[in-house]
């Protein structure tokens, strides 16, 4: 009883909290945030709430930020845009890449206003987008992965089947086949950023089929991770540490941070040089990182990854260098090529090793 | 002692009728109210914000009539069976499956100008509503499965539905797996209503709608048939009007007008397939008819009002910054508020004094 009303009080609180105070204040520039998934304590929402954290801390009180969270991608999406630019914002955070084309229309009606967009395709010259090189974190997770795992089978719990989720998945199998050739991995496609009950179920069911390492991938909730533990698996989640959710079994976190990159596009807005590019950051960046690596590993397992992560923030390694051969056995980087950004922004393949098809 | 007893009226109150959905909205705004002051806002500035600044700006009514298509279209349809007691609770699924109906045919002929496409498209997306209903009434009819659960589950059915054509065949092929369709050429789109703003000639489909459903209820044997079935079933078998009849009569319309609603949001505000085509309309649109009393002017009423909530909401959200669950609170709030007052309809409570008791 206690615990439910301090809950609706937490709630009330957050609602009261995140939305932020409104105020007829003299702000430079208004910003505007729009996530797909309530704040919460973890999760991608929630990270891109430390960005707009980390603008604030910057240029205090030169800016004002508004946020709406919990948006569905869809028509509403486009109102709460307008709505946010009729009342004064000249810049807007769009934080899911369903927000694209609503986004880029308004952007092409406002070209006084700047706009950045999480994990979409298309630009213009007000309108930027964003994404990590999560694959290079997921690489490193996947070497952690291979030397935990007994059953040598791996579980994803996956959101969408976009390119950006289908290089994680292979660069997290690539990583295992590094240091495991008899990895095989399940991937269970939940078609959500935000689901708990279902990510729960989904992950039970991996556990079910033997899956000893799971992946929780942008699963904009701890679920996965307690579920891990609660059945004695090792887990890596995606965006945010988990290490509280799983304090015995989180093989390791793959931490997003996108202070940097907000705070850069926020000064060169109030400058007035704003362009609409293409952000791509990674290890080298210090947009991702490794976080809480689980104490289980020896130390010429960490050796071989601590290798691999310096190679990483170094640019010195792409994992998806050649040979790599895709579930049908095709060749599709021969013997030392490397991926092109290109390649890679569009890829829509699963290696060898990935026992799930990619829906089509 | 005095006590109060909840009794059967002889007749149903007719002011109680009128009044029930005033006191609905007036309980739901002093609630809001409270749950605003806890909030730590100003009742008065969000409430303004919620029902009266929609209406005050061009953009802001042409947001309300946009989202008051879909909830007319949709409850005018529901109203019909609800009047015979088909409980259609599905409309949220026919929605989807007329959209995905009306969108293979904008996503089939992407190049063509025809201005045949979007009529087609109404054309299909109604048969695609009629299709996901029909299978709910011929369970009924045929196995007696219960058409609340039926029409509700098969909701589940067409999302997923839904989420394997725009993650596979439906998906544009130069869309970077992203799961959605190509964006609709011009000529599958719906006109604009209002210069200005997002407000679609889908809207007069529903007002249409109105009218037909005025003269089918008031002024057609089926409609009559389909209201006795509802208010008397017993009187109803004795005059011979087949139940089965009212069945599916009641869900091949409500599933035709939550189809056209599918259409309206493809072909409109949305312009291509996606995963999320309804924020729930199918639902809403169940308080709607409710609201408007099941009657076709009151239902026109509702919507709108609904409609302003949900403007109203999301308005509310950035200008005042309440969280935006309060809208669907509010929506909820106004069901239940609903059907508690609808008791009095029906019911009446009478003191009982002590010369009763004695």
């Amino acid at each position: 009883m206690m615990r439910g009303l301090r809950r609706v009080a937490a709630l009330f609180f957050v609602g009261v909290l995140t939305v932020g105070a409104h105020s007829a204040s003299a702000a430079e520039l208004k910003i505007g945030f729009v996530y797909p998934s309530p704040v919460g304590d973890v999760g991608w929402a929630h990270e891109l709430d430390n960005g707009r954290k980390a603008i604030e801390a910057a240029f205090g009180d030169r800016v004002e930020t508004v946020v709406a969270e919990n948006i569905p991608e869809g028509p509403d999406a486009s109102r709460i845009m307008n709505q946010m630019a009729s009342t004064g914002a000249k810049m807007i955070m769009l934080g899911s890449f369903g927000y694209m084309n609503d986004g880029l229309k308004l952007a092409k009606k406002r070209p006084d206003m700047t706009f950045i967009h999480a994990s979409g395709y298309k630009l213009a010259d007000n309108f930027g987008n964003f994404q990590t090189r999560n694959y290079e974190s997921a690489y490193l997770a996947g070497i952690g992965a291979g030397f935990v795992t007994k059953s040598n089978i791996l579980g994803i719990v996956a959101a969408y089947p976009i390119p950006e989720v289908v290089g994680i998945i292979n660069a997290f199998t690539m990583g295992a086949q590094l240091v495991n050739q008899g990895v095989s991995v399940k991937v269970v496609w939940l078609n959500s950023w935000f689901d708990p009950s279902k990510a729960q179920e989904s992950a039970r069911s991996l556990v079910s089929q033997k899956a000893d390492v799971l992946l929780s991938l942008y699963q904009d909730t701890p679920s996965v991770v307690t579920v891990a533990e609660e059945m004695g698996v090792y887990v890596v989640p995606t965006s945010s540490d988990m290490k509280k959710y799983a304090p015995n079994h989180l093989l390791v976190s793959q931490q997003i941070d996108w202070g940097p990159h907000f705070v850069e596009m926020v000064k060169n807005t109030l400058d007035g040089n704003f362009k609409g590019i293409p952000y791509w950051g990674g290890m080298k960046e210090g947009a991702v990182r490794m976080e809480s690596w689980t104490p289980n590993l020896s130390a010429d397992q960490m050796s071989v990854i601590n290798e691999k992560t310096a190679e990483l923030k170094a640019g010195a390694f792409h994992p998806f260098t050649g040979p790599i051969v895709d579930q049908a056995g095709a060749t599709k980087l021969a013997d030392g090529e490397v991926i092109e950004d290109g390649a890679l922004l569009g890829i829509n393949w699963l290696v060898k090793g990935v026992e799930t098809k990619l829906p089509d | 002692m005095s006590r109060l007893r909840v009794e059967p009226r002889v007749t149903e109150s007719v002011i109680a009728q009128y009044l029930v959905p005033v006191v609905a909205i007036v309980l739901t705004l002093l609630s809001g109210t409270v749950l605003f002051t806890f909030l730590g806002k100003a009742p008065s500035a969000v409430l303004y914000t919620f029902l009266i600044e929609p209406l005050t700006s061009r953009f802001g009514i042409g947001e309300v009539l946009l989202k008051m298509a879909p909830l007319l279209l949709i409850a005018q349809g529901l109203a019909i069976g609800f009047r015979a007691r088909v409980w259609n609770i599905g409309a949220e699924g026919q929605l989807i499956i007329g959209g995905i109906f009306a969108s293979v045919i904008a996503i089939h002929y992407n190049e063509s100008e025809s201005t045949w496409i979007l009529p087609a498209m109404v054309f299909a997306g109604m048969l695609g509503g009629i299709f996901w209903a029909s299978i709910a009434a011929y369970l009924r009819v045929r196995f007696n499965a219960n058409e609340i659960l039926v029409t509700f589950m098969l909701s589940s059915v067409a999302l997923q539905i839904l989420y394997f054509l725009v993650t596979g065949p439906l998906r544009d092929p130069d869309g970077f797996n992203f799961p959605q369709s190509v964006v609709f050429a011009d000529s599958a789109l719906f006109g604009v209503l209002i210069e200005g703003t997002r407000a679609n000639t889908s809207l007069l489909i529903g007002l249409t709608l109105s009218v037909l459903a005025y003269v089918f209820i008031r002024h057609s044997l089926p409609g009559f048939k389909l209201s006795v079935s509802g208010a008397a079933p017993r009187a109803a078998r004795y005059a011979g009007f087949a139940e089965s009849q009212a069945i599916w009569l009641g869900l091949i319309i409500g599933g035709a007008a939550a189809g056209l609603a599918g259409v309206g949001e493809v072909a409109g505000p949305i312009g291509q397939l996606q995963r999320t085509i309804s924020p729930g309309y199918g639902f809403a649109g169940i308080i709607v008819a409710f609201l408007g009393g099941l009657h076709p002017i009151g239902i026109c009423l509702a919507a709108f009002f609904m409609a302003i909530l949900y403007v109203g909401g999301d308005m509310a959200l950035i200008s005042v910054g309440i969280p935006n669950a309060a809208t669907t609170i509010f929506q909820g709030m106004l069901l239940i508020f609903y059907l508690a007052s609808y008791l009095f309809v029906h019911y009446r409570i009478s003191f009982q004094g002590r010369a009763a008791a004695t």
